[in-house]
């Protein structure tokens, strides 16, 4: 089937709208659908479901909060869905805190750790990841394993505080 | 190694051999990473983007890592080039439609790719065929460490790797298990599928990942969680899920088999028969067509066709891989052409 309007190229947006009862149908190509603003109501972009899970602000004050290394303010972060550099993370903490909460329910990583990273935050890092470990063996009652983890969390420890 | 050099053969992913592959096509994982102290590409300026690039450019290059690298920087191929990277999975559609300096180093047998100044500095990508995720997390991680060699990602202790979009925050990682599912489809049964899986923080997507239409019945499902588990535990629940999406699949591909045979039959010889005299044929009737093929040939319902030839004319039959080995620019009508003699040629020689 070709374009409706173009009569060119291969329709491929095929919409379907019903206004006051009546159906009406329209075939279009990429380009027309685009240019008759047809396909941007229908792009659901990552920036506006990320800004609705955002919390208003507290104070308006937040929205002018600017990262001293990239420039950008947390109003831009907003709109963008993007982050400017590493440093926002923590310039914009509070909000990003409650964020990732919502996106992933956590916010601490349990993940790998490169390893040019020093020692100690490699095990703060793993320490984590084996608390996390112990809950899921011991509710599944593998508790030869979870014995395992107990001892290595204890050396863990150990190390940390000395 | 040249783009059009990748004509010749094709992914180590397509092949088809993978466990699970009458339904898994590929497991792909991928990493995001940035590097320490150079801003990210929301706001890199031109020159900040040229920087990343001469910085990491030699480094993919050097023969230290665990596989070695091709280069490409995008800026220097053709649209149709590029085009065809996208159509070979090797890199992303909005990589190929971003400006400034960007490229993907890309291993021989198209596993591994990696692309530079994407959304973030580096996304690494690694596919096989079939559903062998932990082969394919092995495979990037060796990769990810290595690089670690000679680059200082951003990273911080509570938050993982640092990336533009916090949604990929944490471990970076991205799975995606692309599915073919024709039965569930043709049985109206993928609105359950795909209901289960958002209720479980997966997403459902096509072919060619973020907003493309699921052509085909083929579907990319993917975890949506980066962030407080572990690698590991996000592999292994999307392995604990992946399972029941088969057993669902395959239950109503027996299902059409027992209760339905003329259908299903008459749906796969049609398919072929059209496959295989067709004079002109777009992408969309193409790919329907090889789809239907492609569950008759797991049914035995017709013989002698490889998983391999099939899965091959779904990526050789799209548009840039027509332009580059008929080597002109086609107009869609011609392409529509060119394509049905491609897929008739092939099918004969079977």
């Amino acid at each position: 089937m070709n374009c409706e309007k173009c009569h060119k190229n291969h329709a491929t947006i095929h919409l379907t709208a019903i206004e006051n009862g009546v159906k009406r149908e329209a075939h279009l190509c990429d380009e027309c659908a685009r240019q008759t603003g047809a396909i941007s109501n229908f792009n659901f972009s990552i920036g506006s479901l990320l800004g609705g899970l955002m919390e208003p602000v507290k104070t308006p004050k937040m929205n002018q909060v600017r990262c001293p290394e990239c420039g950008i303010t947390y109003s831009e972060f907003k709109t963008k869905a993007r982050l400017g550099c590493a440093n926002d993370y923590e310039v914009f903490r509070s909000e990003l805190l409650r964020l990732l909460e919502k996106v992933h329910g956590s916010t601490q990583h349990a993940g790998k750790t490169p390893h040019t990273v020093d020692a100690h935050i490699r095990k703060e890092n793993e320490l984590i990841r084996l608390k996390r470990d112990l809950d899921s063996v011991v509710k599944s009652e593998d508790f030869e394993k979870a014995a395992e983890i107990r001892d290595r969390i204890k050396t863990l420890e150990l190390e940390l505080n000395r | 190694m040249k783009v059009e050099e990748l004509l010749s053969q094709s992914g180590e992913w397509l092949k088809g051999t993978g466990p699970e592959s009458d339904v898994v096509i590929s497991s792909r994982i991928r990493l995001a990473r940035n590097l320490h102290r150079f801003p990210f590409l929301t706001v890199a300026t031109p020159q900040v983007r040229s920087e990343v690039e001469r910085f990491v450019r030699p480094r993919l290059e050097e023969g230290k890592l665990p596989r070695k690298l091709v280069y490409w920087s995008l800026g220097e191929l053709s649209t149709v080039e590029r085009t065809l990277l996208v159509e070979r999975h090797l890199i992303s559609r909005e990589h190929e439609k971003a400006e400034g300096d960007r490229g993907v180093a890309v291993g021989a047998d198209e596993a591994i790719s990696i692309m530079v100044n994407e959304e973030d500095h580096l996304r690494l990508q690694v596919i096989r065929s079939g559903l062998q995720l932990d082969e394919a997390y092995d495979e990037i991680d060796r990769m990810d460490t290595a690089l670690e060699g000679s680059l200082n990602f951003a990273f911080s202790p509570q938050f993982g790797y640092l990336t533009a979009c916090p949604t990929n925050v944490g471990t970076g990682l991205r799975i995606s298990v692309m599915m073919h599912l024709p039965a569930a489809a043709l049985s109206k049964q993928m609105d359950k599928v795909l209901q289960s899986l958002q209720r479980l923080n997966y997403t459902v997507r096509g072919f060619y990942g973020e907003g493309t239409q699921p052509l085909g019945d083929f579907y990319q499902v993917s975890n949506q969680i980066t962030l407080g588990k572990s690698e590991r535990d996000i592999i292994s629940e999307l392995k604990r899920v992946i399972p029941e999406i088969l057993k669902f699949e395959r239950q109503w591909r027996h299902k059409l088999l027992e209760d339905e045979p003329r259908r299903l039959e008459d749906r796969v010889w049609r398919a072929y028969g059209i496959l295989k005299h067709a004079r002109r044929i777009t992408s969309e009737e193409a790919t329907d067509l090889l789809s239907a093929l492609r569950l008759g040939v797991t049914l035995n319902v017709i013989t002698g066709i490889p998983h391999k030839v099939l899965n091959e004319l779904f990526i050789f039959t799209q548009p840039a891989h027509l332009q580059k080995i008929e080597r002109k620019i086609l107009e869609p009508e011609e392409r529509d052409a060119v394509r049905a003699e491609f897929i008739r040629r092939r099918l004969e020689g079977l």
